[in-house]
């Protein structure tokens, strides 16, 4: 039983990580700009089949090939801000919601279109599996949730240490004060989406790896990192990382011990039992604001 | 130093400053006083970028910056002490003092970090607090703090003494005092007139979006309509 209960907090962890980096990336657009970025999951399915590829065509290996993905995938972000969002600024949040959808059914279709219906997996070449006291974790397994967790704390580092997450800090925290600091905040919006749609792009080479990279897919991922969001608290950092954990977790439990139907169901149960008892977020001071 | 020349500001249609200039020298400490409503704060809004006047023009250290980005604006050495202290709530004193520093984030800012912790030892305290749980005192020492931490050309500070405790009042006025003695240029906006009167060496008054009076602290505190409409003579 022990044994079971750590295989499934294993496989738990290693979704998770996958949800977590989905959701820092509309974490943090929403905290800067307020926008609900429903394209981010259609982003990172782009960058699953762009590492796909790489690999396929030019016979590099999975690093270099996802860093690539991830470098044309941060681009695709800052033109993603300047030409679609950016001109809306200003105007009702209900521009920049309906520009989201628009976005999502571009992208998906271009993705179609370049990329084909069919749907790929990565190949890695990590295919042994490692047995521990009785619990399998397949090499594949334990490579993905190093890769998420070297990504979440290099973008903590980034957010909490250097000038540039300060100033994205102070930008969600106070915008016109961060102004008057001096901080060019139409700088820190093309970072802000350079920086998530390369996390995006990362989690979606992940799935593509573990799972597939395939037309649908991309919903999915943003409905579960949204639902991240609102377990951790909208436009929180910890609260993406622990929630997006929490949500990979008791995912794998129920799956385990109560059926896999239910697996989707179980974020939606969270997503509702965390907005009836704590509706801030877990992760969310009380604002006083 | 700053030269604010006609200026108009409008809201909507609505224009709420007409036509005004007033000037602030180099080493100056200048009030601009008058009640609620009278444009004051659109006034520094204007000068510091956050919104665009309708017309007229804001000079600084003779270079044309009306209309420009706010964080241009800040970046030439115009920093904003804001009313209502407008602090980063979910960050340190620290890091709070850091981002007063942006501008000048290339260079070693330790030595103004003490500077401004020696101004207010209570900061040295309250370093590792968030900004969001300090009283509205403290927040105002911050507020200042981070405005001097980008060593300024212009220093503006808009109603510090707004909803802080009397006590506190008068701290902040031996603070004024002594960051005027830095030889900071300040451009300073109180609705506590007498204050500001003790603090500044010239005033403008600002009534209904228009410059109703000017002159030196002296003259200001001994005109009868000032007198009578702001020291309850």
């Amino acid at each position: 039983m022990l044994v079971d209960l750590i295989q499934q907090l294993f496989n738990g962890l290693v979704i998770g990580s996958i949800y977590t980096l989905v959701a820092l990336g509309l974490t943090i657009i929403f905290g800067i700009l307020g926008i609900a970025h429903f394209a981010h999951g259609s982003v990172a399915m782009f960058g699953g089949y762009l590492t796909f590829f790489f690999i396929q065509q030019f016979g590099i290996g999975l690093f270099p090939a996802m860093a690539v993905a991830m470098a044309v995938g941060a681009l695709l972000g800052v033109v993603l801000e300047r030409v679609a969002y950016h001109p809306v600024r200003n105007a009702p949040p209900i521009n920049a919601f309906i520009i989201a959808l628009g976005l999502t059914l571009i992208i998906e279709k271009a993705n179609l279109l370049v990329f084909g219906v069919d749907q790929v997996i990565i190949p890695t070449g990590f295919d042994r599996v490692f047995n521990i006291g009785g619990v399998t974790l397949p090499e594949l397994r334990v490579y993905i949730l190093g890769i998420a967790a070297f990504l979440v704390v290099a973008m903590t580092i980034l957010i909490n240490r250097t000038w540039m997450g300060m100033a994205v800090r102070a930008v969600a925290q106070n915008r016109p004060a961060a102004i008057l600091m001096g901080i060019n905040v139409n700088t820190v919006s093309m970072f802000v989406f350079g920086l998530s749609s390369a996390l995006g792009v990362a989690a979606g080479v992940l799935v593509g790896a573990l799972f597939a990279v395939a037309p649908g897919v991309s919903g999915g991922l943003v409905v579960k990192g949204f639902a991240v969001l609102i377990l951790g608290g909208l436009g929180s950092i910890p609260g993406a990382i622990i929630g997006g954990l929490v949500l990979g977790v008791s995912e794998a439990f129920a799956s385990a011990f109560v059926s896999s139907a239910y697996k989707d169901v179980i974020a939606f149960l969270l997503m509702i039992g965390v907005l009836l008892i704590k509706p801030e977020g877990l992760m969310r001071r009380r604002s006083n604001r | 130093m700053l030269t604010v020349t006609n200026l108009r500001i409008a809201y909507g249609g609505a224009e709420v400053v007409h036509g005004v200039s007033l000037e602030v020298g180099e080493g100056e400490c200048v009030a601009l006083i008058g009640p609620n409503g009278a444009g004051k704060s659109s006034l520094l809004k204007a000068v510091c970028g956050l919104i665009k006047p309708t017309a007229g023009n804001i000079v600084f250290e003779g270079a044309d910056i009306t209309g420009m980005a706010g964080h241009e604006v800040a970046r030439r050495g115009i920093a904003m002490c804001p009313e209502g202290r407008q602090m980063f709530p979910e960050m340190t004193v620290m890091e709070n003092l850091r981002l007063g520093a942006y501008r000048r984030r290339k260079e070693d800012i330790s030595a103004e970090i003490e500077e401004v912790m020696t101004l207010f030892p209570r900061l040295r305290e309250r370093a590792s607090q968030m900004a969001g749980t300090l009283s509205g005192g403290e927040q105002e020492m911050v507020a200042i703090s981070r405005a001097l931490m980008a060593k300024p050309q212009l220093c503006i500070f808009d109603e510090p003494s707004l909803g802080i405790a009397p006590k506190v009042v008068d701290e902040i006025e031996d603070t004024l005092v002594k960051i005027k003695a830095l030889g900071v240029t300040v451009l300073l906006v109180e609705q506590a007139v007498s204050m500001a009167l003790r603090v500044a060496d010239r005033a403008y008054v600002l009534e209904a979006g228009e410059v109703v009076a000017a002159g030196t602290s002296a003259e200001m505190s001994s005109d009868p309509r000032v007198q009578r409409a702001y020291l309850g003579a």
